[in-house]
């Protein structure tokens, strides 16, 4: 007895075999003892049946205080698949792992990650009270693998020194940026894969209320500036904020090359903790950041965090940017870096401040540099809303203008001429009728169309996707343009002129879906 | 698109300006139909016509075909990027085209 608290050890297993006895032991002991606090200590029980469990709620009903302390992973699975960690205190045993001498593979906002074995990484969490930290993240990681984002989910909780630390299997996995330090050849392949995956998050809706709202963080950076920022251009950096839009997509929060490993051929994305939704816009900033603003006034703060070069980190994040966007134009990949560089300033210096930059001759120096940015892009960005490159939208006729204009807009950097103008509009006014009229009839569905350009190429690629009924336009066979106006047919006319006008026009029917591709060479 | 007409007792003009597509055929098809009965020469002026895809091209077929019937049909001031896909799509052959 311990100031009224009472600490009772269970041991062994505790089944229908032995449970009245325990019982009998249990209550022997609590005699006397009112509705003190009971302790039970769990370190040496290795199972509990239902009539174990029977025993530990006739304790609970006299001693309404109660915590089992030191629960095995095993018990633990017990009680919390009967929903006894909902009815009493409930706490887990922590196996305690060193993490000294191990390799550093990823470092994320919360947490720094290590390889402790060849199979396992821990994620040591900064703050030591981090097991809610740790639960919260849990359940973003289940949430994001659920809605088709591969990554690893923690399968135990572990004690590093002072710290909690959550451990994960991640066998022969590598981060991204342990591939750009070390295999220069496989630069445009991380490329590729950095871009598309990120481009499959933000593609990514979340079901409402399940990831909070990035711009409710946003505002936040906006209102640490109050201070550091004359009225006016305060005024416009928190309205180009409130102007964005919300979105239902889902974004990262912290998406940089420490983040995503590859695992037996498998990309992955870790350090779920800052999920949330809203417009990429969000996203793009702490790309950015990631890669040069950080590093913007020293340039080899990139090389300590990432391990590759200044001038690699910015040549993967404007070829990155330009797989996203879909786009070679150097004045797009500008425009869209400019409006990323206007969150991302606002969040760094604010960061820098809080982490005692302002004590520093360097420190300073660098938040001076940041903010001059910031002050002039506020004289030039009026939003920070980008179009992306793919459109979704139902497949119906009447929204043919809204997808000509959409294509037209995201071509312009091409500067095709009028006449390779009208041939473009007129094959893409034949894709998308046919999937209006066709792919679904006489149920309704979904477009998508994806415009990317390359001007080095000099050519514009258009991606019709849809998931209605498999149909091979390429494989239609041609009309006979030389019949007299009596014998001619109306129908067949749409495939063939796209065939005609276009450089390129192929098919393929994967993941249940028609995609179709337009070619048109400047 | 934008459409206007003028008759001279047998003979009609229609203009067509702007885009003749998937969306605005149907449009012309009626005003065409609603207005070629008693006329024997119809002549469709191009000059602004910017625009015309597949649904455009059948409306033709069927207009020419109808105007055989009863007289002619033909097109005027057709501009050299709406003559490519006439002459593509072999209508540059079944179309009397000034």
């Amino acid at each position: 007895m311990n100031n009224g608290l009472i600490t009772i050890p269970l041991s062994g297993r505790i089944d229908s075999t032995n449970a009245a006895e325990t019982e009998k032991k249990l209550f022997e002991q609590l005699e006397g003892s009112g509705a003190s606090p009971i302790v039970l200590d769990a370190s040496h029980l290795s199972y509990i049946s239902s009539a174990g469990l029977r025993v530990l709620l006739r304790v609970k009903k006299t001693h309404p205080d109660l915590t089992i302390r030191d629960v095995s992973s095993e018990v633990f699975e017990i009680l919390e698949m009967t929903g006894f960690t909902e009815m009493m205190q409930v706490e887990k045993a922590y196996k305690a792992v060193s993490i000294e001498g191990c390799e550093e593979i990823g470092r994320g906002a919360n947490g720094t990650v290590y390889r402790v074995d060849r199979d396992n990484v821990v994620k040591v969490y900064n703050n030591a009270d981090a097991l809610e930290d740790i639960q919260h993240e849990r359940e973003m990681a289940k949430l994001a693998l659920i809605l088709g984002i591969p990554t690893a989910i923690s399968y135990d909780v572990v004690k590093v020194g002072e710290s909690y630390g959550s451990v994960f299997e991640l066998l022969n996995a590598n981060s991204f940026s342990k591939i750009l330090a070390t295999e220069p050849d496989k630069f445009d392949w991380c490329v590729k894969e950095f871009a598309d995956m990120l481009k499959r998050i933000h593609g990514t809706v979340v079901p409402e209320g399940k990831l909070p709202n990035v711009k409710d963080e946003a505002r936040g950076w906006a209102r640490f500036m109050r201070d550091w920022l004359p009225e006016e251009t305060h005024a416009k950096l928190t309205s180009l904020i409130e102007a964005v839009p919300d979105s239902d997509h889902m974004i990262h929060g912290d998406y940089h090359p420490k983040n995503i490993m590859l695992q037996d051929g498998e990309v992955l994305v870790i350090d779920m903790d800052t999920l949330s939704v809203g417009d990429p816009i969000f996203e793009l900033c702490s790309v950015f950041n990631a890669f040069l603003g950080f590093s913007e006034y020293d340039h080899n703060v990139v090389k300590e965090f990432q391990g590759f070069d200044h001038d690699v980190s910015e040549r993967f994040y404007y070829a990155a940017l330009s797989r996203y966007l879909g786009t070679t134009s150097e004045t797009k990949l500008r425009e869209v870096t400019d409006k990323a560089r206007v969150l991302g300033y606002t969040h760094l210096i604010g960061w820098k401040i809080r982490h005692g930059a302002l004590e520093t001759e360097n420190g300073r120096a660098e938040v001076a540099f940041w903010k001059e940015q910031l002050l002039g892009l506020l004289t030039t960005v009026d939003t920070l809303v980008f179009q992306p490159n793919e459109l979704e939208i139902e497949a119906d006729k009447e929204n043919l203008p809204e997808v000509l204009s959409f294509i037209e807009e995201h071509v312009e950097p091409l500067g095709l001429s009028e006449k390779g103008k009208m041939q473009l509009d007129l094959a893409a006014e034949e894709i998308f009728v046919n999937i209006a009229n066709y792919a679904y009839a006489p149920e309704h569905g979904m477009a998508k169309i994806l415009v990317e350009t390359d001007e080095t190429m000099n050519e514009a690629v258009i991606t019709f996707s849809d998931e209605g009924r498999p149909f091979d336009p390429t494989k239609k066979a041609d009309p006979s343009v030389s019949l007299s106006a009596d014998e001619r047919t109306p129908g067949g006319l749409g495939i063939f002129l796209t065939k005609k006008l276009m450089d390129g026009f192929s098919y393929e029917y994967r993941d249940g879906k028609n995609i179709l591709k337009l070619t048109k060479k400047a | 698109m934008e459409l206007n007409f003028e008759s001279n007792n047998t003979a009609a003009v229609i203009g067509i300006t702007g885009r003749l597509d998937t969306v605005t055929a149907p449009e012309l098809e009626d005003y065409i139909n609603a207005r070629i009965i008693g006329i024997e020469t119809l002549t469709l002026d191009c000059a602004g016509l910017e625009y015309i895809s597949s649904a455009g091209l059948r409306v033709l077929l069927r207009a020419q075909k109808k105007m055989a019937a009863c007289g002619k049909m033909k097109l005027i001031n057709v501009s050299p990027i709406i003559m490519e896909i006439f002459e593509i799509t072999g209508f540059s052959e079944i179309l009397t085209i000034e």
